[in-house]
């Protein structure tokens, strides 16, 4: 392999990170080749012992897509991270990928049981107010005023669990980027 | 040498070279596989990885061959976290070396 098939390598291997920042990691890599090629050393050679490119544009992208997730909170920017740090070996398969669907199913359910409750909440507060205007549709079992009143109650609660879950996500997202940057150091590839 | 070990220490031997001067990609590279024996590429990656997190910046300073190069320097952040690991490290193989000394005597 020489130069120009390493750098071509290397950069084809980098899609998914922003222009710059690739152009950043390839403009280090030419400095390499040219440090080493004014001592003398051949292209093939220089390209053999910085190892495989492939190799080595998966940990620019796990770092750079972690940095950028820890920078922004998204679902996206984390999902990402995620999935750039298994393309670093198989024990992130279960370190990582295993403890990420485990706490995004968790969250997913909590989300769905909060919005559950508040569309209980509306459906009985709406059904409390036209019921009583169709009342071969709607049999009144308790009087309008307490269902009113029970339904606000309960979709203010559901709005409250809401925005725990949100807390609760957030919360969960700093620990789990700060799990993979621990984990980033000690298995940083195959290689 | 196990693959891992020398990946756990290739932030330690990077802060600790730097800590003594600022210096090039290629310079760091060279000092590091001069000892470990690694793919030289990797290196790249943590010098990322180090700038991201605020231990060390870049500025490029042009070298009597012409080309600029890129020098990196620690931040005060990335001195602490080299003395941080160094202690941790020195502690580590202290123990370590106690338990080899110690399997020594018992045969």
């Amino acid at each position: 392999m020489n130069k120009k098939d390493f750098i071509n390598k290397l950069s084809s291997c980098l899609g998914g990170i922003p222009v710059e920042e690739r152009q950043d990691v390839i403009n280090d890599f030419e400095e390499h080749f040219k440090e080493a090629m004014a001592e003398g050393r051949t292209e093939e050679e220089i390209a053999d012992s910085l190892g495989d490119p492939k190799a080595l544009a998966n940990q620019f992208k796990a770092n750079i897509l972690v940095s950028k997730a820890e920078k922004t909170t998204s679902a996206i920017n984390i999902t990402r991270a995620v999935l750039a740090t298994l393309g670093l070996g198989f024990f992130n398969l279960i370190f990582i990928l295993g403890p990420f669907c485990a706490i995004a199913s968790v969250l997913i359910s909590l989300f769905a049981s909060a919005i559950s409750i508040i569309a209980v909440g509306i459906a009985v507060f709406l059904a409390s107010i036209f019921g009583p205007l169709f009342p071969q549709y709607f049999a009144v079992l308790i009087s309008p005023a307490v269902a009113i009143f029970a339904s606000i109650g309960v979709t203010l609660f559901g709005i409250l669990f809401f925005v725990g879950c949100i807390y609760l996500s957030k919360v969960f997202y700093r620990l789990f980027v700060r799990y993979i940057k621990f984990n980033l150091r000690i298995i940083t590839g195959k290689e | 040498m196990n693959i891992q070990f020398k990946k756990g220490v290739l932030e330690l031997c990077a802060l600790a070279l730097l800590a003594k001067k600022n210096r090039y990609g290629y310079e760091l590279v060279n000092e590091i596989s001069k000892n470990i024996s690694i793919s030289e590429g990797t290196i790249y990656p943590l010098l990322r990885r180090l700038k991201n997190d605020g231990f060390v910046t870049t500025y490029l300073e042009e070298s009597s061959e012409g080309a600029p190069r890129k020098y990196y320097q620690l931040t005060e952040a990335g001195k602490k976290m080299g003395k941080e690991l160094k202690e941790e490290w020195l502690t580590f193989v202290k123990k370590v070396n106690s338990f080899l000394k110690g399997g020594a005597k018992d045969e």
